[in-house]
């Protein structure tokens, strides 16, 4: 097993743990280093959701946010408005989108791919409106603030360990999903929903619960969002913010399972030295359409070798795999 | 009360008449391509950024020549990613969204968050007690016309026919000669056009801004979605439909549930299946 392998397939859990015991190493003691590390995190928990939906079931989801929005929103109402336990909250944010994206999927998944990703598309805008609309329940175009920080995470060096275990934690999920013949009847119904009826596979039901899975890790991303920016307003988690956690996803490698967590780290250290917030969209536009035409199947999803006398930089992996495939003699 | 809806009426025919000419390209590039390019509503927010800043017909001509460069560009790329025997429309949808954000971050750095309208009409015309723009006048004429001119293209034309020949089949219009690729790619084109010259009637009628690109997509892909996309030109009487039914509900509805309204709109049509081409029988069923 070359280093290639060991970071994209056989233990990809094991490899982010080594990576994050790296991290944790150097940002210790250091508050804006932490800080950092928690939002790659909680956006990599984000870009996780867009890898299965888009990368295993083939859902193109631009609803990444909103799913997180429904999770922050559930958490702040239930501890600013009712001062209920942030960790019902999180059950709330669990749920909420939970319940939300599998409703959504049974309805439009018998859609083609197009009109889905454009019905997540409309979602998105439709939950924006509610929570704009919502008054004192939501806090308008105000927001809610004052969400508590979490009793087990009270300081940033220890929201950090929380964030980075959750994310452990949902790439332990996420292996072991797409390592089933749950997870490969995924990739079936992905590519032929025909052939995988013929399997005696459920496919709008397996295809919604995918879809569920992805809004629930949303979900856990949008309840630590709330708890650690102790605010959530109607601009927080909006539809831009899916397009830039989808693009998270596909630098990284949608197809990957460590994949969107790459991209996420990337392009929010990226971020941190861009001139000014109003040109970040040209940047982020440039490289998905930079990506898509170079390398479509990301950074770790793509077998990167030296330009040869023939030409290509890359040579593109099987569609359909959880690692590159593997080198032919 | 009955004057009050039909002004509203009046008002949504000519923001109607803008969705119309943005649902055009829409469904013709979803006929073509079985894609659909995010970015229309960048270039009309484009064309009319620049006819803003530059005032005059000379603006309006340079507006609408940004939004024709822009749809060039998204049509190579387009290009580049799709293929006749490749089909992957997620990709392109994909890249056309990663266009659309830049051309709204671009427009956000250098023009600014400041909205632009440009209202050339003091004097209103009184029709049957009803308030109408000599806007509502230019928009309607310049909608009838650009619509008669892609009827007259589209039936009327070997290129027209080449381009129906691709929506119905791009493999076998490619076995028959055609240069499906280059069709394609002259699609983007006319909907550069079309959306430019719907930008600069948007800078004319309710003003437009850096962030309207997405809502005029979304309105011009709601217009080619209401009555099927099977025509394009049905379309245009879509665009009506949804101006209308925006108008009607700004009116009677508060605040923002006008805008969340063409939305609902869209998704019950959505969810409704009659955009469906190929749905999880993997379009063999």
């Amino acid at each position: 097993m070359n280093s290639y392998s060991l970071f994209t397939w056989r233990h990809p859990a094991l490899s982010l743990l080594m990576i994050v015991s790296v991290g944790t190493a150097a940002s210790y003691g250091h508050p804006f280093l932490l800080d950092n590390s928690i939002m790659i995190g909680i956006f990599s928990l984000m870009a996780l959701s867009v890898g299965i939906s888009y990368g295993q079931a083939g859902i193109l989801s631009l609803a990444t946010a909103t799913f997180a929005a429904i999770g922050a929103f559930a958490t702040a109402i239930l501890t600013v408005n009712y001062r209920l336990s942030p960790y019902l909250g999180l059950l709330a944010a669990i749920l909420l989108p939970t319940v939300c994206a599998y409703l959504l999927a049974r309805c439009i998944l018998r859609l083609s791919p197009l009109p889905l990703s454009i019905a997540t598309f409309v979602l998105g805008g439709l939950v924006e409106v509610l929570i704009k609309q919502g008054g004192d329940f939501t806090g308008g175009y105000i927001g809610l603030s004052g969400i508590p920080r979490l009793s087990i995470a009270p300081s940033a060096q220890a929201m950090h360990f929380l964030t980075w275990a959750v994310v452990l934690l949902v790439v332990v999920l996420c292996v072991s999903l797409m390592n089933s013949s749950t997870g490969r009847a995924i990739n079936t119904a992905r590519h032929d929903p025909l052939r995988a009826v013929a399997d005696g596979v459920d496919v709008p039901h397996l295809l919604s619960n995918t879809f569920a899975f992805s809004g629930a890790i949303a979900g856990v991303a949008g309840w630590l969002y709330a708890h650690h920016i102790t605010y959530i307003g109607p601009d927080s988690l909006t539809t831009q913010v899916s397009i830039t956690v989808l693009l998270m996803a596909v630098v990284g490698g949608v197809k990957v399972i460590l994949g969107p967590i790459f991209g996420a780290a990337i392009l929010m250290v990226v971020v941190l030295y861009l001139p000014a917030a109003e040109s970040q969209g040209m940047f982020f536009g440039s490289i998905l359409v930079f990506m898509l035409l170079v390398a479509p199947n990301g950074l770790l999803g793509s077998r990167w070798r030296l330009p040869t006398l023939r030409g290509g930089l890359e040579r593109p992996t099987s569609p359909m795999l959880l690692m590159p495939a593997k080198e032919e003699n | 009360m009955i004057l009050e809806i039909a002004e509203f009426l009046v008002q949504g025919m000519l923001l109607g008449v803008i969705y119309g000419l943005i649902a055009f390209p829409i469904s013709l590039l979803f006929l073509t391509t079985d894609s659909v390019d995010f970015a229309v509503g960048g270039y009309a927010v484009l064309a009319g950024c620049a006819a803003a800043a530059m005032g005059g017909s000379g603006g309006i001509a340079a507006g609408i020549v940004l939004a024709v460069l822009a749809s060039i560009i998204v049509g190579a790329i387009s290009i580049r990613l799709n293929r006749p025997s490749h089909h992957d429309p997620l990709t392109v949808v994909l890249a056309t969204f990663g266009v659309a954000v830049f051309i709204e971050s671009a427009v956000l750095t250098f023009i600014g968050k400041d909205p632009m309208i440009q209202q050339p009409f003091e004097v209103f015309w009184n029709v049957a007690g009803i308030r109408i723009s000599p806007q509502a006048g230019i928009n309607i004429a310049v909608g009838l016309a650009l619509l008669s001119g892609l009827y007259g293209l589209l039936y009327g034309t070997s290129f027209g026919r080449d381009m129906r020949a691709s929506a119905a089949n791009a493999v076998g219009a490619s076995l028959a000669g055609i240069r499906v690729r280059a069709i394609w790619f002259g699609t983007y084109i006319v909907g550069g056009f079309l959306a430019g010259v719907a930008g600069i009637l948007v800078l004319y009628t309710v003003g437009t801004d850096y962030s309207s690109g997405a809502g005029l997509t979304m309105s011009g892909f709601g217009a080619a979605v209401v009555l099927g996309l099977s025509s394009p030109l049905r379309g245009f009487l879509g665009g009506l439909a949804i101006g209308m039914v925006q108008a009607v509900s700004s009116g009677y509805l508060p605040g923002g549930w006008a805008t969340a309204t063409p939305l609902l709109f869209i998704f019950i049509i959505l969810a409704s299946g009659r955009m469906n081409i190929t749905a999880v029988s993997g379009g063999r069923a």
